[in-house]
Protein backbone atom coordinates (compact mmCIF):
# COMPACT_ATOMS: atom_id res chain seq x y z
CA UNK A 1 0.00 0.00 0.00
CA UNK A 2 1.67 3.03 -1.02
CA UNK A 3 1.58 6.83 0.64
CA UNK A 4 -0.42 8.48 -2.61
CA UNK A 5 -3.28 6.28 -2.48
CA UNK A 6 -3.25 6.46 1.47
CA UNK A 7 -3.32 10.13 1.38
CA UNK A 8 -6.62 10.09 -1.51
CA UNK A 9 -8.65 7.88 0.72
CA UNK A 10 -8.11 10.30 3.70
CA UNK A 11 -9.17 13.52 1.66
CA UNK A 12 -12.00 11.37 0.21
CA UNK A 13 -13.45 10.61 3.90
CA UNK A 14 -11.96 14.53 5.10
CA UNK A 15 -14.23 15.85 2.75
CA UNK A 16 -17.33 14.03 3.35
CA UNK A 17 -16.65 14.79 7.37
CA UNK A 18 -17.00 18.16 6.35
CA UNK A 19 -20.16 18.22 4.23
CA UNK A 20 -21.86 15.83 7.10
CA UNK A 21 -20.56 17.65 10.43
CA UNK A 22 -19.72 21.29 9.56
CA UNK A 23 -22.62 24.21 10.15
CA UNK A 24 -21.56 26.96 8.03
CA UNK A 25 -22.65 26.62 4.33
CA UNK A 26 -19.29 28.00 2.93
CA UNK A 27 -17.52 25.50 4.51
CA UNK A 28 -19.82 22.80 3.17
CA UNK A 29 -18.59 23.82 0.10
CA UNK A 30 -14.95 24.16 0.79
CA UNK A 31 -15.50 20.08 1.47
CA UNK A 32 -17.11 19.43 -1.94
CA UNK A 33 -14.40 21.37 -2.98
CA UNK A 34 -12.00 18.93 -1.52
CA UNK A 35 -13.55 16.29 -2.57
CA UNK A 36 -13.75 17.08 -6.25
CA UNK A 37 -9.87 17.61 -6.12
CA UNK A 38 -8.75 14.31 -4.48
CA UNK A 39 -11.03 12.44 -7.08
CA UNK A 40 -8.90 13.86 -10.12
CA UNK A 41 -5.92 13.35 -8.21
CA UNK A 42 -6.60 9.30 -8.16
CA UNK A 43 -7.43 10.17 -12.35
CA UNK A 44 -4.29 10.93 -12.63
CA UNK A 45 -2.54 8.47 -10.85
CA UNK A 46 -3.72 5.51 -12.22
CA UNK A 47 -2.23 7.33 -15.49
CA UNK A 48 1.56 6.80 -14.04
CA UNK A 49 4.03 4.86 -15.36
CA UNK A 50 7.63 4.41 -13.47
CA UNK A 51 9.86 6.18 -16.08
CA UNK A 52 7.61 7.22 -18.71
CA UNK A 53 7.39 10.67 -20.13
CA UNK A 54 4.54 13.37 -21.10
CA UNK A 55 2.12 12.03 -23.89
CA UNK A 56 3.37 14.51 -26.59
CA UNK A 57 5.33 12.58 -29.23
CA UNK A 58 7.78 14.59 -30.70
CA UNK A 59 11.20 13.08 -29.82
CA UNK A 60 12.28 9.72 -29.60
CA UNK A 61 10.60 7.89 -26.69
CA UNK A 62 11.00 5.13 -24.91
CA UNK A 63 7.93 4.67 -22.29
CA UNK A 64 4.88 6.86 -22.09
CA UNK A 65 2.27 7.41 -19.65
CA UNK A 66 -1.69 6.94 -20.26
CA UNK A 67 -3.16 9.66 -22.45
CA UNK A 68 -7.11 8.73 -21.40
CA UNK A 69 -7.03 9.36 -17.85
CA UNK A 70 -5.50 12.65 -18.45
CA UNK A 71 -8.40 13.67 -20.56
CA UNK A 72 -10.97 12.70 -18.43
CA UNK A 73 -9.69 14.97 -15.61
CA UNK A 74 -9.37 18.22 -17.76
CA UNK A 75 -12.89 17.95 -18.86
CA UNK A 76 -13.55 16.91 -14.53
CA UNK A 77 -11.97 20.34 -13.47
CA UNK A 78 -13.60 22.28 -15.75
CA UNK A 79 -17.18 21.08 -14.76
CA UNK A 80 -16.34 21.47 -11.53
CA UNK A 81 -15.08 25.15 -11.58
CA UNK A 82 -18.13 26.32 -13.05
CA UNK A 83 -20.18 23.56 -10.64
CA UNK A 84 -18.75 25.62 -7.91
CA UNK A 85 -20.43 28.45 -9.31
CA UNK A 86 -23.54 27.93 -9.26
CA UNK A 87 -23.12 26.28 -5.42
CA UNK A 88 -22.38 29.83 -4.38
CA UNK A 89 -24.60 31.75 -6.24
CA UNK A 90 -27.42 28.92 -4.60
CA UNK A 91 -25.68 30.43 -0.87
CA UNK A 92 -26.20 33.97 -2.01
CA UNK A 93 -29.98 33.77 -2.80
CA UNK A 94 -30.14 31.47 0.56
CA UNK A 95 -28.48 34.19 2.42
CA UNK A 96 -30.71 36.92 1.19
CA UNK A 97 -33.74 35.16 2.02
CA UNK A 98 -33.36 33.70 5.53
CA UNK A 99 -30.71 36.36 7.02
CA UNK A 100 -28.38 33.50 8.14
CA UNK A 101 -25.80 30.91 7.11
CA UNK A 102 -25.91 28.29 9.71
CA UNK A 103 -27.85 25.04 8.36
CA UNK A 104 -29.31 24.37 12.47
CA UNK A 105 -31.46 27.79 12.12
CA UNK A 106 -32.53 27.52 8.35
CA UNK A 107 -33.89 24.10 9.36
CA UNK A 108 -36.00 25.64 12.01
CA UNK A 109 -37.15 27.93 9.89
CA UNK A 110 -39.30 26.69 6.86
CA UNK A 111 -40.72 29.49 5.04
CA UNK B 1 -31.84 13.62 27.68
CA UNK B 2 -31.65 15.94 24.55
CA UNK B 3 -27.76 16.42 25.45
CA UNK B 4 -27.18 12.51 25.38
CA UNK B 5 -28.77 12.61 21.94
CA UNK B 6 -26.70 14.89 20.59
CA UNK B 7 -23.16 13.39 21.76
CA UNK B 8 -24.90 10.17 20.29
CA UNK B 9 -25.80 11.56 16.95
CA UNK B 10 -21.99 13.61 16.72
CA UNK B 11 -20.05 9.95 17.43
CA UNK B 12 -22.13 8.14 15.07
CA UNK B 13 -21.86 10.60 12.09
CA UNK B 14 -18.22 10.24 13.17
CA UNK B 15 -18.26 6.41 13.68
CA UNK B 16 -19.76 6.48 9.69
CA UNK B 17 -16.77 8.09 7.97
CA UNK B 18 -14.19 5.90 9.84
CA UNK B 19 -16.10 2.81 8.37
CA UNK B 20 -15.88 4.40 5.10
CA UNK B 21 -12.47 4.75 5.57
CA UNK B 22 -11.73 1.06 6.54
CA UNK B 23 -13.78 -0.51 3.34
CA UNK B 24 -11.97 1.63 1.01
CA UNK B 25 -8.40 0.55 2.31
CA UNK B 26 -9.43 -2.56 1.80
CA UNK B 27 -10.96 -2.30 -1.57
CA UNK B 28 -7.30 -0.25 -2.79
CA UNK B 29 -5.51 -3.61 -1.39
CA UNK B 30 -7.41 -5.50 -3.53
CA UNK B 31 -6.96 -3.46 -6.46
CA UNK B 32 -2.88 -2.81 -6.54
CA UNK B 33 -2.63 -6.40 -7.01
CA UNK B 34 -4.10 -7.33 -10.41
CA UNK B 35 -2.00 -7.37 -13.34
CA UNK B 36 -3.94 -5.86 -16.25
CA UNK B 37 -2.51 -5.03 -19.87
CA UNK B 38 -4.43 -1.72 -21.19
CA UNK B 39 -5.09 -2.89 -24.77
CA UNK B 40 -7.11 0.80 -25.69
CA UNK B 41 -4.16 2.72 -24.69
CA UNK B 42 -1.67 1.16 -26.47
CA UNK B 43 -3.72 1.67 -29.19
CA UNK B 44 -3.59 5.14 -29.07
CA UNK B 45 0.16 5.10 -28.17
CA UNK B 46 1.13 3.39 -31.44
CA UNK B 47 -1.61 4.42 -34.11
CA UNK B 48 -2.61 7.35 -32.32
CA UNK B 49 -0.16 10.08 -34.94
CA UNK B 50 -0.66 8.32 -37.81
CA UNK B 51 -4.44 8.23 -37.43
CA UNK B 52 -5.60 11.40 -36.17
CA UNK B 53 -2.51 13.78 -36.88
CA UNK B 54 -2.12 15.31 -33.74
CA UNK B 55 1.26 15.00 -31.70
CA UNK B 56 -0.71 16.01 -28.65
CA UNK B 57 -2.22 12.26 -27.47
CA UNK B 58 -4.57 14.16 -24.77
CA UNK B 59 -5.62 16.34 -27.41
CA UNK B 60 -6.50 13.70 -30.39
CA UNK B 61 -8.19 11.20 -26.96
CA UNK B 62 -10.88 14.58 -26.03
CA UNK B 63 -11.31 15.96 -29.80
CA UNK B 64 -11.33 13.01 -32.22
CA UNK B 65 -11.80 9.95 -30.43
CA UNK B 66 -13.73 10.99 -27.90
CA UNK B 67 -15.11 14.05 -29.35
CA UNK B 68 -18.92 13.59 -28.24
CA UNK B 69 -18.02 13.85 -24.81
CA UNK B 70 -16.09 17.24 -25.71
CA UNK B 71 -20.22 18.51 -26.96
CA UNK B 72 -21.29 17.48 -23.60
CA UNK B 73 -18.92 19.26 -21.13
CA UNK B 74 -20.14 22.38 -23.26
CA UNK B 75 -23.53 21.79 -23.00
CA UNK B 76 -22.90 21.90 -18.89
CA UNK B 77 -21.42 25.03 -19.45
CA UNK B 78 -23.94 26.72 -20.99
CA UNK B 79 -26.44 24.94 -18.61
CA UNK B 80 -24.35 26.46 -15.83
CA UNK B 81 -24.19 30.03 -17.62
CA UNK B 82 -28.39 30.30 -18.25
CA UNK B 83 -28.83 29.13 -14.98
CA UNK B 84 -26.63 32.18 -13.36
CA UNK B 85 -27.71 35.23 -15.53
CA UNK B 86 -31.49 33.57 -15.21
CA UNK B 87 -31.18 33.97 -11.40
CA UNK B 88 -29.53 37.46 -11.03
CA UNK B 89 -31.59 40.72 -10.77
CA UNK B 90 -31.98 42.66 -14.04
CA UNK B 91 -31.43 46.17 -11.91
CA UNK B 92 -27.65 46.36 -10.44
CA UNK B 93 -27.34 46.34 -7.12
CA UNK B 94 -24.52 47.83 -4.84
CA UNK B 95 -21.41 46.90 -5.27
CA UNK B 96 -18.57 47.58 -2.79
CA UNK B 97 -15.82 49.17 -4.68
CA UNK B 98 -12.88 51.34 -3.82
CA UNK B 99 -10.68 53.49 -5.41
CA UNK B 100 -7.29 52.43 -7.07
CA UNK B 101 -4.36 54.26 -7.92
CA UNK B 102 -3.68 55.23 -11.29
CA UNK B 103 -0.56 53.11 -11.66
CA UNK B 104 -3.48 49.75 -11.94
CA UNK B 105 -5.42 51.65 -14.27
CA UNK B 106 -2.33 52.24 -16.75
CA UNK B 107 -0.91 48.56 -15.95
CA UNK B 108 -4.20 46.66 -17.44
CA UNK B 109 -4.72 48.96 -20.18
CA UNK B 110 -1.17 47.90 -21.01
CA UNK B 111 -1.48 44.08 -20.15
CA UNK B 112 -4.77 43.52 -21.89
CA UNK B 113 -2.99 43.01 -25.41
CA UNK B 114 -0.93 40.33 -24.20
CA UNK B 115 -3.29 38.59 -22.43
CA UNK B 116 -5.02 38.29 -26.26
CA UNK B 117 -1.57 36.92 -27.77
CA UNK B 118 -1.46 34.64 -24.46
CA UNK B 119 -5.02 33.18 -25.09
CA UNK B 120 -4.91 32.52 -28.80
CA UNK B 121 -1.67 31.07 -28.39
CA UNK B 122 -2.75 28.14 -26.04
CA UNK B 123 -5.91 27.61 -28.42
CA UNK B 124 -4.33 27.43 -32.08
CA UNK B 125 -1.30 25.45 -31.18
CA UNK B 126 -3.05 22.79 -28.93
CA UNK B 127 -2.01 20.04 -31.27
CA UNK B 128 1.05 20.21 -30.58
CA UNK B 129 2.00 21.43 -27.51
CA UNK B 130 0.01 21.16 -23.70
CA UNK B 131 -2.81 23.45 -23.10
CA UNK B 132 -5.92 23.15 -25.40
CA UNK B 133 -8.89 25.21 -26.30
CA UNK B 134 -10.64 25.36 -22.85
CA UNK B 135 -7.25 26.38 -21.04
CA UNK B 136 -7.42 28.86 -23.59
CA UNK B 137 -11.26 30.21 -22.91
CA UNK B 138 -10.23 30.82 -19.22
CA UNK B 139 -7.42 32.91 -20.37
CA UNK B 140 -9.57 34.61 -22.93
CA UNK B 141 -12.37 35.17 -20.11
CA UNK B 142 -9.91 36.88 -17.63
CA UNK B 143 -10.23 40.45 -19.74
CA UNK B 144 -13.47 41.22 -18.91
CA UNK B 145 -13.28 40.04 -15.52
CA UNK B 146 -10.31 42.32 -15.18
CA UNK B 147 -11.95 45.05 -16.37
CA UNK B 148 -15.15 44.71 -14.34
CA UNK B 149 -12.97 44.41 -11.07
CA UNK B 150 -10.66 47.73 -11.57
CA UNK B 151 -13.07 49.97 -13.69
CA UNK B 152 -16.66 48.64 -12.25
CA UNK B 153 -19.85 47.25 -13.26
CA UNK B 154 -21.39 50.07 -14.94
CA UNK B 155 -18.17 50.80 -17.11
CA UNK B 156 -17.81 47.23 -18.12
CA UNK B 157 -21.22 46.48 -19.17
CA UNK B 158 -21.06 49.91 -21.33
CA UNK B 159 -18.06 48.54 -23.08
CA UNK B 160 -18.82 44.71 -23.59
CA UNK B 161 -22.41 44.71 -23.76
CA UNK B 162 -23.99 41.41 -22.11
CA UNK B 163 -26.12 41.21 -25.51
CA UNK B 164 -22.85 40.36 -27.43
CA UNK B 165 -20.99 38.03 -25.21
CA UNK B 166 -24.14 35.45 -25.48
CA UNK B 167 -23.86 36.01 -29.20
CA UNK B 168 -20.60 34.67 -29.06
CA UNK B 169 -21.50 32.05 -26.90
CA UNK B 170 -24.51 30.80 -29.16
CA UNK B 171 -21.52 31.11 -32.12
CA UNK B 172 -18.92 28.56 -30.55
CA UNK B 173 -21.89 26.50 -29.57
CA UNK B 174 -23.28 26.10 -33.12
CA UNK B 175 -20.47 26.27 -35.03
CA UNK B 176 -19.36 23.25 -33.35
CA UNK B 177 -22.28 21.36 -34.37
CA UNK B 178 -22.09 22.33 -38.16
CA UNK B 179 -18.24 21.19 -37.43
CA UNK B 180 -19.72 17.94 -36.60
CA UNK B 181 -22.31 17.55 -39.81
CA UNK B 182 -19.30 18.51 -41.91
CA UNK B 183 -18.43 14.67 -41.23
CA UNK B 184 -21.58 13.54 -42.06
CA UNK B 185 -21.55 15.01 -45.89
CA UNK B 186 -18.21 13.53 -46.78
CA UNK B 187 -19.98 10.47 -45.70
CA UNK B 188 -18.85 9.20 -42.60
CA UNK B 189 -19.57 9.55 -38.67
CA UNK B 190 -20.49 12.79 -37.15
CA UNK B 191 -17.55 14.27 -35.77
CA UNK B 192 -14.88 12.57 -37.73
CA UNK B 193 -11.87 13.86 -38.52
CA UNK B 194 -9.74 10.88 -38.63
CA UNK B 195 -11.91 8.53 -40.01
CA UNK B 196 -12.54 11.06 -43.44
CA UNK B 197 -9.06 11.98 -44.44
CA UNK B 198 -9.76 15.67 -43.87
CA UNK B 199 -6.42 16.35 -44.92
CA UNK B 200 -3.90 15.09 -42.80
CA UNK B 201 -1.00 16.89 -43.26
CA UNK B 202 2.66 16.65 -41.56
CA UNK B 203 2.41 15.82 -37.98
CA UNK B 204 3.90 18.63 -35.78
CA UNK B 205 3.17 21.71 -38.18
CA UNK B 206 0.27 24.49 -37.65
CA UNK B 207 -2.21 23.34 -40.35
CA UNK B 208 -3.15 19.59 -40.09
CA UNK B 209 -4.52 17.33 -38.31
CA UNK B 210 -8.03 17.63 -40.13
CA UNK B 211 -10.45 19.27 -38.15
CA UNK B 212 -8.78 19.73 -34.52
CA UNK B 213 -7.72 23.60 -35.34
CA UNK B 214 -10.93 24.87 -35.99
CA UNK B 215 -12.85 22.64 -32.81
CA UNK B 216 -10.49 24.36 -30.20
CA UNK B 217 -11.11 27.72 -31.88
CA UNK B 218 -15.01 27.41 -31.23
CA UNK B 219 -14.93 25.71 -27.85
CA UNK B 220 -11.74 28.48 -26.69
CA UNK B 221 -14.71 31.48 -27.80
CA UNK B 222 -17.59 29.31 -25.99
CA UNK B 223 -16.03 28.65 -22.73
CA UNK B 224 -14.85 32.29 -22.40
CA UNK B 225 -18.11 34.05 -23.26
CA UNK B 226 -19.69 31.72 -20.66
CA UNK B 227 -17.41 32.25 -18.11
CA UNK B 228 -17.40 36.37 -18.35
CA UNK B 229 -21.47 35.82 -17.78
CA UNK B 230 -20.76 33.61 -15.39
CA UNK B 231 -19.26 36.40 -13.46
CA UNK B 232 -21.06 39.26 -14.00
CA UNK B 233 -24.22 37.61 -12.99
CA UNK B 234 -22.80 36.55 -9.43
CA UNK B 235 -21.64 39.67 -9.11
CA UNK B 236 -25.60 41.48 -9.73
CA UNK B 237 -26.83 39.09 -7.68
CA UNK B 238 -27.57 39.76 -3.69
CA UNK C 1 17.58 3.59 -10.09
CA UNK C 2 20.09 6.81 -10.10
CA UNK C 3 20.42 9.06 -7.39
CA UNK C 4 18.04 11.65 -9.82
CA UNK C 5 15.72 9.57 -9.58
CA UNK C 6 15.07 8.52 -6.18
CA UNK C 7 14.85 12.56 -4.84
CA UNK C 8 12.26 12.90 -6.89
CA UNK C 9 9.95 10.16 -5.46
CA UNK C 10 10.91 11.64 -2.16
CA UNK C 11 9.91 15.18 -2.87
CA UNK C 12 6.83 13.76 -4.26
CA UNK C 13 5.83 11.97 -1.16
CA UNK C 14 6.93 15.03 1.17
CA UNK C 15 4.47 17.16 -1.17
CA UNK C 16 1.76 14.72 -0.51
CA UNK C 17 1.96 14.70 3.36
CA UNK C 18 2.30 18.34 2.94
CA UNK C 19 -0.84 18.23 0.49
CA UNK C 20 -2.84 17.07 4.01
CA UNK C 21 -1.29 19.44 5.94
CA UNK C 22 -2.75 22.17 4.24
CA UNK C 23 -6.37 20.06 3.59
CA UNK C 24 -6.81 19.75 7.88
CA UNK C 25 -6.11 23.39 8.16
CA UNK C 26 -8.60 24.21 5.94
CA UNK C 27 -11.23 22.39 7.49
CA UNK C 28 -10.59 22.96 10.93
CA UNK C 29 -10.01 26.72 11.44
CA UNK C 30 -12.70 29.24 12.37
CA UNK C 31 -11.77 32.31 10.61
CA UNK C 32 -13.43 32.21 6.72
CA UNK C 33 -10.84 34.01 4.98
CA UNK C 34 -7.77 32.17 6.04
CA UNK C 35 -10.29 29.05 5.09
CA UNK C 36 -10.54 30.10 1.63
CA UNK C 37 -6.59 31.32 1.37
CA UNK C 38 -5.48 27.53 2.15
CA UNK C 39 -7.90 25.78 -0.19
CA UNK C 40 -5.80 28.70 -3.36
CA UNK C 41 -2.32 26.89 -1.50
CA UNK C 42 -4.18 23.33 -1.92
CA UNK C 43 -4.56 24.19 -5.18
CA UNK C 44 -1.19 25.47 -5.65
CA UNK C 45 0.77 21.99 -4.38
CA UNK C 46 -2.02 20.17 -6.59
CA UNK C 47 -0.12 21.74 -9.35
CA UNK C 48 3.00 20.61 -8.67
CA UNK C 49 1.98 16.99 -7.94
CA UNK C 50 0.39 17.14 -11.52
CA UNK C 51 4.00 18.03 -13.05
CA UNK C 52 5.26 15.74 -11.22
CA UNK C 53 2.98 12.74 -12.07
CA UNK C 54 3.86 13.80 -15.91
CA UNK C 55 0.25 15.27 -16.59
CA UNK C 56 0.93 19.25 -18.62
CA UNK C 57 -2.76 19.78 -19.60
CA UNK C 58 -4.02 18.80 -16.58
CA UNK C 59 -1.69 21.57 -14.84
CA UNK C 60 -2.31 23.85 -17.02
CA UNK C 61 -6.20 23.62 -16.76
CA UNK C 62 -5.87 23.32 -12.74
CA UNK C 63 -3.29 26.35 -12.39
CA UNK C 64 -6.21 28.27 -14.70
CA UNK C 65 -9.45 26.90 -13.03
CA UNK C 66 -8.72 26.23 -9.24
CA UNK C 67 -6.23 29.13 -8.54
CA UNK C 68 -7.82 31.86 -10.05
CA UNK C 69 -11.30 31.66 -10.96
CA UNK C 70 -12.77 29.62 -7.79
CA UNK C 71 -10.84 31.49 -5.62
CA UNK C 72 -12.05 34.81 -7.11
CA UNK C 73 -16.09 33.37 -6.97
CA UNK C 74 -15.47 32.64 -2.94
CA UNK C 75 -14.29 36.31 -2.19
CA UNK C 76 -17.35 37.56 -4.18
CA UNK C 77 -19.45 35.16 -1.93
CA UNK C 78 -18.07 36.20 1.50
CA UNK C 79 -18.42 39.99 0.16
CA UNK C 80 -21.65 39.37 0.07
CA UNK C 81 -23.18 37.67 2.97
CA UNK C 82 -21.65 39.45 5.77
CA UNK C 83 -23.50 42.02 7.96
CA UNK C 84 -22.07 45.54 7.50
CA UNK C 85 -23.60 46.83 10.64
CA UNK C 86 -22.30 44.04 13.23
CA UNK C 87 -18.77 43.80 11.70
Amino acid sequence: MELPYVVVIILFCLGIYTIIMNKNLIKIVVGVNIVESSLILLLILISFKLGGTAPILDRKYELVVDPIPQALALTAIVIGGSFIAVMLALVIKIYKRYGTLNVDEIRKLRG
Amino acid sequence: MSRVHKIFRKFYKIGLVLFLAIFLLFIFDEIQNLDIKRYLSEHYISEGVQETGAINLVTSVLYDYRGFDTLGEATVILTAAATLSFMAPIKKVKMLGTEFTIIIYQTIIIIIPFLVVLGMNLIFFGHISPGGGFVGGVILAMIPILVTITYGITFSENKLKANHKSLLEGIGAIGFILLGLLGIFAGSNFLASGQANFGLGNPGELISAGLIPYLNLMIGIKVGAGLATIFNSLIKEG
Amino acid sequence: MTGGKVVIYVILNMLMIFLLFTAFFAVFTKNLLNSIITLAIFSAILIVIFVILQAPDAALAEAVIGAGLTLAFFVITINKTKDWQNE
